[in-house]
C-alpha cells in the first residue's frame, strides 16, 4: 500500500540520571509510521522518547526527510509527527481510522521490506480489555493480539490494519509466544481529537484508589446498597474525584450514568464489561463534566465535578521526565538532584530494593508523605570527592531539608539561598543520618571551578 | 547458616560511623548502601558463611604439649535439633542433626558455639579417648556472640581431662592451630594457619550483631564449629564461621578471647544477659569545616553524635551534635578509634566489654564546653527485631483462618519475595525511623488459611495490622483483647490503602474448630512474650495480661 506508511528512524539519547550533567550512549530505533490524512504520521511515543532527531524515509526509495513531534503522550504511548517539509508526503493518500475491534476479529500487521514492499501478516484479536501500558501507572484499553512477525528493521512500531484502515498500533510483541499488545483505535481517535486543536491536554484521571466490593461482610460494613459498586480506599484531594467531594469509605456506584459492578466494571456498549479505567480516562476529556453516584453511610447521593489531570500532574515527585534533562546543582562537590520516577528507575528492575529506601518511600507513598506538590524532593545524590568535602564522600541518597536553617523546597530555591551566602558555614540538614553536613562557604566558592574542571563537568548546575 | 554479604559491607558499616553493633542489615538495605549512584559494584559479591570448627597445632617445643592438652579436652558435640517453621507457627518444626566441636574449660564445663546447639532437643558429647557418648545439656546460650556452655551430669565423662585456659589476642601472622571434627572423617582433626586480620565482623548466627573477630587462613569446614583455636597451650579463639569455597578460600573466623571472657563473666550470676549498646550513631569528624562549625580545633580528635535512639542507653544523656572526645578516659580519634592495649579499636569496644547496669563515662564537647556524661548501659531492644530467633516458639494468633504474627527476622525470611514494599520498608526502617515508639512489635496478617469463611480475604496476607475493632494494635498481645471487643462483626484495618477485613463472629466461631482440625492446629494462639525482648514504646508490659 504505497502512500500509507513511512519508515521512521529516531536517534535516541537519554540523560544519565546518575551523572545528570551528561547523556548516555546514543542509539537508534526504527519503526513504521502510519500516514494519516492531513500529512501527519502516527507512531508510538516509545519510539521517539528521548529523541535527538527524528527522520523519515519513503519505502522503496532513498528519499529522506526530517520530522517534528507535534503531540506526544507517554501514558497513551502515542505520538504524532509532522514532516519538516510539507511536500515530503505529497502523493501519500494516508489511512483513515477503522472500526473498533472485538475479540475474535482478525486484522493485519504491516511491515516494510527493505525493497519497499509490504509484508502483511494475519493477526487475531485475542482479548480486548484494560491493561498496563509501558509508561502508565493505571491502565488503558488494549488489544491482545496473536500474530507471527518475522524480524525486520523497522518493527519498533507497527500498524494494525483491517481493510486498508488503521485499527491499532502494535506496541509490544513477544517473539516466543507470538503474542503482543496493540493500542486500539478508540485510544488513537481520542488522542488525535485532543491534538487537533494544537493544544494537547492528555487523558484525565480520577485520583482515587479503590477495591472491589464482592465480600458480603464488607458490603454490610460499609452499608453498600444491593449489588454493584466499589469501595474508595484513598482519595487525592486535588484530583477529579477529590475536588468533586468523593471521600475515603464512599461506595462508588456509577460514573457518568454508567453503573459499576462489584469488580469495578461498567458495561461498555462496544466491548461489554470493561474496567472503570476506560470509563474515566478515555471517554471523557479534560474539562468535561464528571457525575458520580455514591453511597455514603447507606445514603445515596450524586456529586459532580470536572475531569482533569491534576492528580497526575500536580505532584512533588514526577513519574515521567522523558525529554527533560535532569536538574542538578553541584556545591563543593556535593551533587544535589531533584527526585523523579525516572531517577529511581535508573536503579534497574529492582529499584524498590536497590535505590535509597527513603527516596523509594517518598515516591511510592507520595500522597501520604509529600502531599504538597510544591514540596519537591531535593536530595544529595553523590559526593564528588575533593579536599573540602573530606569525610562526606560515602554519603548518597540523603533528602535535603534545610540550608542554614532555611527550608528548601526545590533546586532553584537551593541555588538562590546558596548564592546569598558568601562566607561562614554552609549547614546542610538532611532527613536522615548523619543529619548535618557542613561546608565553608568561602572555600566552596573558591573551589567550585576547580571541582568543575577536575571532573570535567560542562556546568555546575542545571535548574 | 545465614547468607552474609561481603566483608566490604561490614567495613563500610563501621566506617560510616554506626556505633551500633546491631545495625540492621536486611538484604535490601545492604544493597541500598552498596550501590550508590557513584559506584555500582560490578556484580554482587555474595558470600555464604557456614559454621565451622577447627583445631590447630603449635610450632616448637610447646607443640607436643598443646596437642596432648587439646586431645584430652576437645569434645565432639552431636546435636539433634528442631527448627521452628514460621510459615506454620503452631507446628513443632523440623528435626535435624549435626555435629560440631567444643572444649572443656575450667569448672568442668564445655564451651561451644550457640549455633551448634540452637534448638537442641538432644545433645551428646564424646572425647577422643573415651568411646562412650555422654548426655549433655545447655546451661547458657548467647546467640548474640554465638557461644554456649554445656554441662555433663555424669562425672565419668571428665575422667582423664583437665581444662584449657584462655589466652590473649594473638599477633598478626602468628601461627594458630584449629581443632575439631570437620567433614571428611570422624576423628579429631587439626589444621594450622596464621592470623590474617583482627577486626569487627558480622556474627551471622544472630543476623544483627558485629563483634571483634579474628580471621585466620586455616581451612575451616562444617564441623569445626565450637572447636578451640590454640596458640602454645592456650585457647586464643573459638572457630565459628567462614566462607564457602566458591566465594573465598582460606578465610575462617574465630571468636577471640575478649568476647569469650565477656560471656564467661556474664553468666557468673547464673544467667546470660544480652550485649549492651550505647545506642547512638556517630560520624567521623574529619571535615575541617564541620570541625570549625562545631567549635573544635583541627587536632584529629573526637567524633560527632548524629543520632540518639529513643529508649536506648544514651536517650536523654547525649544529643545529636555532641562531640565525643573520650570514653572511659581513652581519647577518641577523629575516625572513632581508641587505643586499647596498644591496638587501635573502634570506640564501641569499650562498651562491648561491659555489662547491663555498667556505665561508660564520656567526655563530651557541648555548647562550647567540655562536659562529663555518664551513660548507664543496657541492651538496645529496638534492634531485637533483626535478631534471628532460635529457641522461643513462634508466637501467633489464629482467628477464622487469619494468622497474625509479630514482625520478626524469621517471619521476613519466610515471607521473602512475598512481602510488599510497605512491609519491607516497615522492617528496614523500624529502628532508624524509631517506628518502635509507635508500634513496638508490628503485627502482620501473615497468612489466610483457606476456608469457606474467608474466601474474600485471601489477598490480604502480608498486610500490616493497624487496628482491630477500632483498637490500635501495637503488639501481638493487643490482638486477642481487640478481637474479643467485637460485636456482631470484627473489622480489621491495615496500614496503607488495603481494604478492611470484615468477619462475622458467628461464622468465625463455627469455622474455627473446622480450620484447626483441617490444618492440625492445637492452640488458637501463643502470645506469651517469654524471654523475648521488645522495644518498650508506648507498650506497657503490665497492661497486657
Amino acid at each position: 500500500m504505497q502512500g500509507s506508511v513511512v519508515r521512521v528512524r529516531a536517534a535516541i539519547q537519554a540523560y544519565d540520571q546518575f551523572r545528570p550533567w551528561q547523556k548516555k550512549a546514543p542509539y537508534g530505533l526504527n519503526g513504521t509510521g502510519v500516514v494519516l490524512p492531513g500529512e501527519k504520521i502516527l507512531v508510538t511515543a516509545a519510539l521517539v522518547a528521548n529523541r535527538t532527531e527524528v527522520g523519515l524515509e519513503k519505502p522503496g526509495s532513498a528519499e529522506k526527510g526530517g520530522a517534528e513531534v507535534e503531540a506526544i503522550d507517554y501514558e497513551a504511548n502515542l505520538a504524532l509527527l509532522r514532516p519538516e517539509k510539507p511536500e515530503f508526503l505529497r502523493g501519500f493518500k494516508g489511512l483513515s481510522l477503522g472500526p473498533a475491534l472485538r475479540a475474535g476479529d482478525t486484522a493485519e500487521v504491516w511491515q516494510v521490506e527493505r525493497n519497499g514492499e509490504l509484508l502483511r501478516n494475519q493477526a487475531e484479536i485475542l482479548t480486548v480489555g484494560v491493561g498496563r501500558y509501558p509508561h502508565d501507572e493505571a491502565g488503558f484499553l488494549q488489544y491482545g493480539v496473536r500474530v507471527s512477525l518475522p524480524k525486520r528493521d523497522d518493527s519498533y512500531t507497527l500498524p494494525l490494519i483491517r481493510q486498508n484502515q488503521l485499527v491499532g498500533m502494535v506496541m509490544m510483541y513477544d517473539r516466543d509466544s507470538q503474542e503482543g499488545t496493540a493500542i486500539p483505535v478508540p485510544m488513537i481517535e481520542r488522542f488525535l481529537k485532543d491534538a487537533a486543536d494544537g493544544k494537547y491536554e492528555g487523558f484525565p484521571t480520577l485520583g482515587v484508589s479503590w477495591t472491589p466490593l464482592r465480600d458480603p461482610n464488607l458490603r454490610e460494613e460499609v452499608n453498600a446498597p444491593k449489588g454493584g459498586g466499589i469501595l474508595i480506599t484513598r482519595v487525592n484531594p486535588r484530583g477529579t474525584a477529590g475536588r468533586a467531594g468523593l471521600r475515603e469509605g464512599d461506595v462508588l456506584l456509577s460514573v457518568d450514568g454508567m453503573k459499576l459492578d462489584e469488580d469495578g466494571n461498567y458495561r461498555d456498549p462496544l466491548y461489554g464489561p470493561t474496567a472503570i479505567g476506560n470509563l474515566v480516562r478515555v471517554r471523557p476529556t479534560v474539562g468535561s463534566q464528571a457525575r458520580f453516584l455514591i453511597s455514603r453511610g447507606g445514603k445515596e447521593m450524586e456529586i459532580t465535578g470536572s475531569y482533569d489531570r491534576r492528580a497526575r500532574d500536580e505532584v512533588a515527585i514526577p513519574t515521567l521526565t522523558f525529554d527533560t534533562p535532569p536538574r542538578y546543582l553541584v556545591v563543593g562537590g556535593l551533587v544535589f538532584q531533584q527526585l523523579s520516577g525516572t531517577y529511581l528507575q535508573e536503579w534497574g528492575d529492582k529499584w524498590t530494593e536497590r535505590a535509597p529506601q527513603r527516596l523509594v518511600e517518598l515516591f511510592s507513598f507520595q500522597l501520604e508523605k509529600r502531599p504538597d506538590p510544591a514540596d519537591e524532593v531535593v536530595f544529595l545524590s553523590q559526593v564528588l570527592p575533593a579536599s573540602l568535602n573530606l569525610g562526606y564522600q560515602q554519603y548518597s541518597g540523603l533528602v535535603l531539608e534545610k540550608v542554614n536553617g532555611k527550608k528548601i523546597h526545590n533546586l532553584a530555591e537551593l541555588s538562590e539561598v546558596l548564592s546569598g551566602i558568601q562566607e561562614g558555614s554552609l549547614v546542610f540538614e538532611f532527613m536522615d543520618d548523619p543529619g548535618k553536613l557542613v561546608l565553608d562557604a568561602a572555600e566552596v566558592n573558591a573551589r567550585q571551578e576547580e571541582i568543575r574542571r577536575a571532573y570535567g563537568l560542562p556546568e555546575l548546575r542545571r535548574l | 547458616m545465614v547468607p552474609e554479604s561481603s566483608r566490604r559491607m561490614a567495613k563500610a558499616k563501621i566506617s560510616q560511623g554506626f556505633t551500633l553493633r546491631n545495625i540492621p542489615n536486611p538484604g535490601w538495605a545492604r544493597n541500598a548502601i552498596r550501590q550508590t549512584g557513584r559506584f555500582r559494584y560490578a556484580g554482587v559479591l555474595k558470600a555464604i558463611w557456614f559454621p565451622l570448627v577447627i583445631l590447630a597445632l603449635l610450632p616448637g617445643c610447646a607443640k607436643e604439649r598443646q596437642l596432648h592438652e587439646a586431645k584430652k579436652n576437645t569434645v565432639m558435640v552431636e546435636v539433634t535439633s528442631q527448627v521452628w517453621d514460621y510459615r506454620l507457627p503452631w507446628n513443632p518444626g523440623t528435626v535435624s542433626s549435626g555435629r560440631g566441636a567444643g572444649f572443656i574449660v575450667a569448672g568442668k564445663k564445655i564451651l561451644t558455639n550457640a549455633h551448634v546447639v540452637s534448638g537442641a532437643r538432644n545433645i551428646t558429647v564424646q572425647r577422643e579417648a573415651d568411646p562412650r557418648r555422654y548426655a549433655a545439656r545447655v546451661q547458657y546460650v548467647a546467640h548474640d556472640c554465638d557461644l554456649a556452655m554445656l554441662e555433663v551430669e555424669d562425672p565419668a565423662f571428665f575422667k582423664g581431662t583437665s581444662h584449657l585456659d584462655l589466652g590473649g589476642i594473638p599477633q598478626l601472622e602468628s601461627v594458630v592451630s584449629v581443632y575439631g571434627f570437620p567433614i571428611g572423617g570422624d576423628r579429631l582433626s587439626v589444621t594450622r594457619g596464621v592470623v590474617s586480620r583482627i577486626d569487627y565482623n558480622a556474627y551471622t548466627h544472630s543476623g544483627r550483631e558485629s563483634h571483634l573477630a579474628i580471621q585466620i587462613d586455616a581451612a575451616i569446614n562444617p564441623g569445626n564449629s565450637g572447636g578451640p583455636v590454640m596458640q602454645e597451650d592456650k585457647v586464643v579463639g573459638v572457630a565459628f564461621q567462614g566462607f564457602r569455597g566458591d566465594v573465598a578460600q582460606n578465610v575462617g573466623y574465630m571468636i577471640p578471647t575478649p568476647v569469650i571472657r565477656r560471656f564467661l563473666k556474664d553468666v557468673e550470676d547464673g544467667k546470660y544477659d544480652h550485649y549492651v549498646d550505647i545506642a547512638i550513631r556517630w560520624m567521623p569528624l574529619e571535615n575541617p569545616a564541620m570541625r570549625k562549625y562545631l567549635g573544635r580545633p583541627n587536632d584529629g580528635r573526637g567524633v560527632v553524635v548524629t543520632d540518639v535512639f529513643s529508649e536506648g542507653s544514651s536517650d536523654g544523656r547525649l544529643r545529636p551534635g555532641d562531640v565525643l572526645l573520650a570514653i572511659d578516659g581513652y581519647p577518641i580519634e577523629s575516625d572513632g578509634s581508641v587505643r586499647l592495649e596498644g591496638k587501635p579499636v573502634q570506640l564501641e569496644e569499650i562498651v562491648e566489654r561491659k555489662f547491663a547496669g555498667n556505665e561508660v563515662q564520656l567526655e563530651v564537647w557541648r555548647d562550647g564546653k567540655v562536659e562529663s556524661v555518664i551513660v548507664p548501659l543496657k541492651p538496645a531492644d529496638m534492634f531485637s527485631m533483626y535478631e534471628i530467633l532460635y529457641e522461643p516458639p513462634p508466637r501467633y494468633v489464629l482467628y477464622g483462618g487469619l494468622v497474625f504474627q509479630p514482625l520478626t527476622a524469621n517471619l521476613m525470611a519466610v515471607l521473602a519475595g512475598g512481602a510488599d514494599l510497605r512491609l519491607r520498608q516497615k522492617y528496614t526502617m523500624f529502628a532508624t525511623d524509631q517506628l518502635y515508639r509507635e508500634t513496638p512489635e508490628p503485627v502482620i496478617l501473615s497468612s489466610v488459611l483457606p476456608d469457606a469463611s474467608n474466601v474474600y480475604l485471601r489477598g490480604l496476607a502480608g498486610q500490616i495490622v493497624r487496628e482491630i475493632n477500632g483498637k490500635r494494635i501495637r503488639t501481638l498481645m493487643d490482638v486477642e483483647p481487640a478481637l474479643e471487643a467485637n460485636g456482631e462483626r470484627t473489622v480489621i484495618r491495615f496500614e496503607g490503602d488495603a481494604r478492611p477485613a470484615v468477619l462475622k463472629r458467628e461464622e468465625v466461631d463455627r469455622a474455627t474448630p473446622r480450620i484447626m482440625a483441617q490444618y492440625g492446629i492445637g492452640e488458637v494462639s501463643r502470645t506469651d512474650v517469654g524471654d523475648r525482648r521488645l522495644a518498650q514504646g508506648s507498650f506497657s508490659r503490665e497492661g497486657s495480661k
